[in-house]
């Protein structure tokens, strides 16, 4: 794709361009989503499993001493956790560094200097590392099932109604991943993990700021902290581990809105984060 | 002369490298034995997590643990029970032989109630620790044992199995009518088996009858997962063995003194009516407690006892 435009001297109109490449959206999105996987594997980033694995295989076999007779219950409240607690490790240091990295590398100039808009660069590296978390999430929930199988000897219904749970934490950093492009998009790295990382905290708060925002009595004051209530992300709709440690599963229904509501969220993010992205200057 | 020269440099760097290898495997021999006479020789008093105050409050912790809640519940748990694991052995190695499990306010278990607090708030759902806290806690302090439970009730009200630790702690405390009816509370609600009933039947009929609590021991004893408990509840339940037994054992004295004028003056005068019903210790002929311990004579022969070094608790 790229050798085709740079060997094509002639001044062309980027629409033009991307008629001659012949290349849909979807496809220009899908290869950056790809070279940021495969950025991401070339980083390391999957070796954190291996921290995982060594973690649940710790858990499993010293657990059963400690916990006396609980180790089904803290196996899942330990794997789902290091899962979200690893996933927002990542979401935040490698999203924060998605575009920040290619500007200090100066490639972002020869990316956008074919005919890729923006918002596609950005939708693009941020569908690229929601391919890292998935990959990793869904292997992460895979070994708590294999340590399931493991402590308790055999089947447990546990094994399989931990996967709407896992299915909920992947949602949650994709809302977070969004949140750090977001932020990266117009701040330093530090500043973006930083401001990312209170928005985790502050999310998973929400229903408390619903609650104070209840009991105050001034007007304004209730109108700002219910507003902020519903523009920061509801992360406490996510946090089914514990209970899916007392093996309690959530319907499609609540699996279908949760879905819609990280679709919606992310999507809100990543246009304010295009429309931002849009304004820099590179020059 | 490079080769001439050249040794002497190649062998200074090795030699370096090897003094530098012998002085760390030095060091770490001289820390090694720094360490073990600091434990042995402690220059500090010895603070452990047992003694510490628990600066958290429960609600705090929940609201702070954020989605890890769940986490935090499960090492609050691991906590109490090491908590109570740590404070008994260090009773038992200070005052060998003085451990009763069945009374366990000597070890001072003053944060135990909070840790099983903070970790049922954190996790209400979590049902191990109403339990584990419903069989130690009434040992010294049956009243945050009610509380503990009544808040996993509130919060559980289809667990049939916090129920029936209620109603044990209110039949510890003779409350034998408020036992009943928490046993045929608990009885009603759909997963609960039909003992729960019949024990609340009982309850009401028969207060605190012997048999009833046989069988409240031994269904708590099924009941369990945790060794500890267990332990208790096979003590108790030797109790309850070894009260029977010593009726036994008091009618045979009462047959021998009433046709003989005076109280046996040792276990054998009484050793050929007893062996019909229990095994006898060889030499003396004492009839053996459910522990495997002889009972002793008492009252000049005229009734019977626990021996003091029995595992069969007294109380």
């Amino acid at each position: 794709m790229s050798q085709n435009i740079v060997a094509n001297t002639a001044p062309l109109t980027r629409d033009e361009l991307a008629a001659q490449t012949n290349t849909s959206t979807v496809s220009r999105i899908a290869t950056i989503a790809a070279n940021a996987f495969r950025e991401a594997v070339r980083d390391r980033v999957l070796y954190n499993l291996v921290l995982f694995v060594l973690l649940l295989t710790a858990g499993a076999i010293f657990l059963g001493e400690l916990s006396d007779g609980q180790e089904a219950k803290i196996i899942v409240d330990l794997g789902l956790s290091a899962i979200l607690l690893f996933g927002v490790f990542i979401a935040i240091f490698v999203g924060v560094g998605l575009v920040q990295k290619e500007i200090e590398r100066r490639t972002i100039y020869a990316v956008l200097s074919k005919p890729i808009g923006r918002g596609e660069f950005l939708l693009g590296k941020y569908l690229g590392l929601c391919l890292t978390l998935l990959v990793n999430v869904a292997v992460m929930g895979a070994g708590v099932s294999l340590a399931l199988l493991y402590v308790k000897r055999g089947w447990d219904p546990l094994i399989v109604s931990i996967w709407p749970a896992v299915l909920l934490i992947y949602l949650e950093l994709a809302i977070l991943t969004a949140v750090a492009l977001l932020f990266s998009s117009f701040s330093s790295p530090a500043l973006s993990a930083l401001l990312t990382f209170f928005i985790f905290i502050a999310g998973h708060f929400s229903a408390d700021l619903k609650t104070f925002a209840a009991s105050l009595g001034g007007a304004a004051a209730r109108w700002f902290f219910t507003g902020l209530y519903y523009v920061l992300p509801n992360f406490s709709n996510y946090s089914l581990i514990t209970p899916a440690a007392h093996g309690y599963t959530p319907n499609a229904f609540a699996l279908i809105i949760a879905l819609l509501y990280a679709i919606l969220y992310a999507g809100v993010v990543l246009a304010a984060g295009t429309l931002i992205f849009n304004q820099r200057n590179f020059k | 002369m490079t080769s001439k020269t050249n040794p002497p440099a190649n062998f200074s760097h090795s030699g370096r490298t090897a003094v530098f290898c012998l002085a760390m495997l030095l060091g770490i021999v001289a820390v090694v034995l720094l360490a073990r006479w600091v434990d042995v020789h402690p220059q500090v008093p010895v603070i452990t997590s047992a003694e510490e105050e628990l600066y958290v409050k429960a609600t705090t912790a929940k609201r702070l643990s954020l989605a890890f809640n769940g986490l935090a519940a499960d090492w609050y748990w691991m906590r109490s029970l090491q908590y109570v694991g740590r404070k008994a052995l260090n009773f038992q190695n200070s005052n060998p032989g003085q451990m009763s499990l069945n009374d366990l306010g000597n070890l001072n278990l003053r944060i135990l109630s909070p840790l099983l607090r903070l970790s049922t708030t954190l996790d209400p759902q979590f049902i191990a620790p109403y339990q584990y806290g419903a069989m130690i806690l009434p040992t010294f302090d049956s009243n945050e044992a009610i509380s503990l439970l009544n808040y996993g009730i509130e919060h559980n009200p289809d667990q049939w199995r916090l129920y029936q630790h209620l109603g044990y702690v209110y039949w510890q405390r003779q409350d034998f009518q408020k036992s009943a009816e928490i046993y045929a509370a608990g009885g009603k609600l759909p997963n609960a088996p039909g003992w729960m009933s019949e024990m609340g039947a009982r309850m009401t009929l028969e207060a605190g009858s012997r048999e009833g609590a046989r069988q409240m021991y031994q269904h708590l004893y099924q009941e369990s997962n945790d060794e500890f408990v267990k332990q208790m509840l096979l003590r108790r339940l030797l109790q309850v063995d070894s009260f029977d037994q010593r009726d036994i054992i008091r009618r045979v004295l009462d047959a021998y003194s009433s046709k003989t004028g005076h109280c046996p003056a040792a276990w054998k005068d009484v050793a050929p009516v007893l062996r019909l019903q229990f095994r006898l210790e060889a030499n003396t002929g004492a009839p053996l407690d459910p522990a495997g311990t002889p009972y002793v004579l008492v009252k000049n022969g005229c009734d019977v006892d626990l021996d003091p070094r029995s595992q069969v608790p007294y109380r």
